[in-house]
């Protein structure tokens, strides 16, 4: 059962990325990779992040990780502030999160054997013997669905669903309480997509593993995440319980997601949304999505969205629900945009 | 028979190798209709993209060694043409669109430069003729501003806008047959919805024929015509889209369809083909599937099964196909 203990918390996270100008002495530009971001993921849940390419999902993930220093705001681990502990309890802390890569087919070494790419955490860490080592490979090999066997062969022996069952077994080699899985199905087939998720529910099962769940695929997401977060262009969207938010959706951006997911469906109207993720080098003061929005009013563009509570455990940022003022209405901030 | 734009008879793949023979492909007929779209569904490793390869005659031989009855585009057979009378039809009669749009396209070249290319090879127009073309081309596909994305270089461009890009490259000189090898499979959802989008409203009003290699079939459900399911170098079921879906025959695809995430999903556990495709140097005897197949007998180990001819035009290789009893009613 999921204890209502925060393992991580994070509170206004901003990461900025500098963007070189065209000429000296201009004013520097930053692209807002991840924006004021608070969040609680407790102990023993799966949390989802779901969004497009380019919206600070893996930002997020690598900054919670520590991997990337925060601009500003703060990552706590189990009450601890990540980025204030000195170098060595950072590392210390640090072992009891890992993280599991998109893409198995660059994320392991070619030149290294199987029981050189998992016992390499342990090697960092230095108190085991090579026979405790090779033991605890082998009892990990067993765990993620390989055998023996496979202790002394290279990456490249390996199909991609079996290479990214080396990649979890690294991951969890130094037993960590948090694990981010980022995409960690998209490069595989979609037969494949079921073993590696299968897997992943049953190592929590097994071992109590909290996930940070980042993945595009909102059909995927659903059946094993507890709370999910929506994220566009380095906000918030939409945050909350699974259940409430796929039965009642409220952000148009969600449902825009929703209604993208290719399934066995045929006749299914689907809405698709048009053009591209914008650059986030210069995002609009009010909601980031209005270009995108089928309802955009004329108020979206330069009035800061809140993140309201519609039910329990579901936040919505969107003007539409929210709503104006009278004075707001008066000003004809609810007026559609006219983007031609 | 008559109508068919493409038709592939009884083709074999192999790759000799120190350690053995690799059967890529073993005997595989495959019809295209004019202006349908066919899907070749399976999974990586079963031999979708070498078929895709042999009937652009892209693989090199050797090491491949290709044997065919007929290739016959439009009536020709184009599998005994010289190299030379290929490059005519590449690009004009025939062309593809590759998977990933970053290693397709030339990133030192802007992709205006590299569509021109398409229309001056096979177009006999100058320079500035083939640049109007590039950029109507260019705004088929829905691609903004088409004028001036020309003169972008590939790392300019959004994932989405680069597939685009390559489709607009395909339909360039308005060719019979369209080979698509997982045109989508590198994008985001929405993305992916918008590129298929693009790519089965060009088919349909150009009237021209498609062949989608993907391993998803959820994408098939949206795009395709017919669907033609292959495992480990054989074809194993054919149908329409809609027969499919409705009643699969063969194992396999129901475990294909069942990996499929869906939304009315209510279980933490999806539903898993185990195993992998075997490996085309080892494959078990019998029927190719049998390993993992839940409904496997002995029969199945011991022998292949042929591939029969069901009375709506499916194909089915399988000894006891599933829900045949309900097909009768």
């Amino acid at each position: 059962m999921i204890e209502k203990k925060p393992l991580i918390k994070l509170e206004n996270l901003n990461v900025n990325f500098p963007v070189k100008g065209s000429m000296p002495f201009t004013k520097k530009k930053y692209i807002q990779a991840v924006t004021d971001i608070s969040l609680e993921i407790f102990k023993g849940e799966t949390f989802g992040v779901v969004g497009e390419s380019g919206c600070g999902k893996s930002t997020l993930a690598n900054a919670i990780i520590g991997m990337l220093k925060p601009t500003s705001g703060k990552v706590y681990f189990k009450d601890q502030d990540l980025f204030s502990l000195p170098r060595n309890e950072f590392k210390d802390v640090r072992r009891s999160m890992q993280m599991i890569f998109q893409d198995p087919f660059s994320s392991l070494n070619p030149r290294f054997n199987v029981f050189q790419i998992i016992s390499e955490p342990m090697l960092i860490r230095g108190d085991f013997s090579k026979k405790e080592m090779e033991e605890k490979v082998i009892e990990l090999l067993n765990l993620v669905g390989l055998s023996d066997k496979d202790l002394y062969r290279y990456p490249s022996d390996f199909s991609g669903g079996q290479k990214q069952r080396i990649g979890i077994a690294r991951a969890i080699s130094l037993n960590p309480d948090f694990l981010i899985c980022d995409e960690p199905v998209s490069a595989l087939d979609v037969s494949v997509h079921a073993q590696i998720l299968n897997l992943l529910v049953d190592l929590q099962e097994k071992l109590g593993i909290t996930y940070l769940f980042i993945s595009h695929n909102l059909a995927v997401v659903k059946n094993i995440c507890d709370r999910i977060m929506v994220m566009y262009l380095g906000k918030v969207m939409e945050f909350g319980d699974t259940k409430s938010i796929y039965k009642n959706p409220k952000h148009p951006y969600t449902r825009a997601l929703l209604s993208a997911i290719l399934d066995l469906d045929i006749k299914r109207e689907k809405t698709i949304l048009k053009g591209d993720i914008p650059s986030p080098t210069n995002p609009p003061i009010g909601c980031r999505f209005w270009q995108r929005c089928p309802y955009a009013m004329e108020g979206c563009i330069n009035k800061v969205v809140p993140l309201i509570e519609v039910e329990k455990d579901h936040f919505v940022a969107c003007h539409l629900i929210s709503g104006f003022s009278d004075e707001e209405v008066s000003e004809g901030l609810n007026n559609p945009v006219d983007k031609t | 028979m008559s109508g068919n734009l493409l038709e592939l008879k009884n083709l074999k793949v192999i790759f000799p190798s120190e350690m053995g023979v690799v059967k890529a492909v073993e005997g595989i007929d495959l019809d295209i209709k004019q202006g349908e779209c066919v899907a070749l569904v399976g999974e990586s490793g079963c031999g979708k993209s070498v078929t895709s390869l042999s009937i652009m005659r892209l693989l090199n031989t050797p090491p491949a060694i290709i044997k065919v009855d007929k290739i016959s585009l439009d009536g020709e057979d184009i599998s005994k043409f010289s190299e030379s009378k290929m490059e005519e039809i590449r690009g004009r009669q025939i062309s593809m669109i590759f998977q990933d749009a970053m290693t397709a396209l030339n990133p030192v070249m802007t992709v205006g430069k590299q569509i021109d290319e398409v229309f001056l090879k096979h177009g006999k127009m100058s320079k500035k003729e083939a640049r109007i073309n590039t950029v109507k081309a260019l705004k088929l596909v829905g691609i903004p501003e088409p004028k001036s994305r020309a003169k972008s270089f590939p790392h300019q461009l959004s994932g989405g806008l680069r597939q685009r890009v390559l489709i607009a490259m395909a339909f360039a000189c308005m060719p019979k047959l369209i080979i698509a090898d997982e045109p989508t499979t590198a994008l985001d959802v929405t993305i992916q919805a918008q590129v298929l989008n693009v790519l089965s409203d060009m088919q349909k009003s150009h009237k021209v024929s498609l062949l989608l290699i993907t391993h998803d079939l959820s994408v098939v459900a949206h795009t395709a015509d017919t669907v033609y399911v292959m495992y480990s170098g054989k074809i194993v079921e054919k149908a329409k889209v809609e027969d499919l879906f409705n009643l699969p025959h063969h194992p396999y695809t129901e475990g294909l369809m069942g990996s499929i995430p869906r939304l009315s999903d209510t279980t933490k556990h999806f539903v898993q083909i185990p195993d992998q495709v075997p490996h085309p140097m080892f494959k078990p005897t019998g029927c190719y599937f049998h390993p993992r197949c839940k409904y496997a007998t002995e029969k199945c180990k011991k022998e292949m099964p042929p591939l029969v001819e069901l009375e709506n035009g499916r194909l089915i290789r399988c000894f006891y196909p599933l829900n045949m009893s309900e097909v009768k009613k």
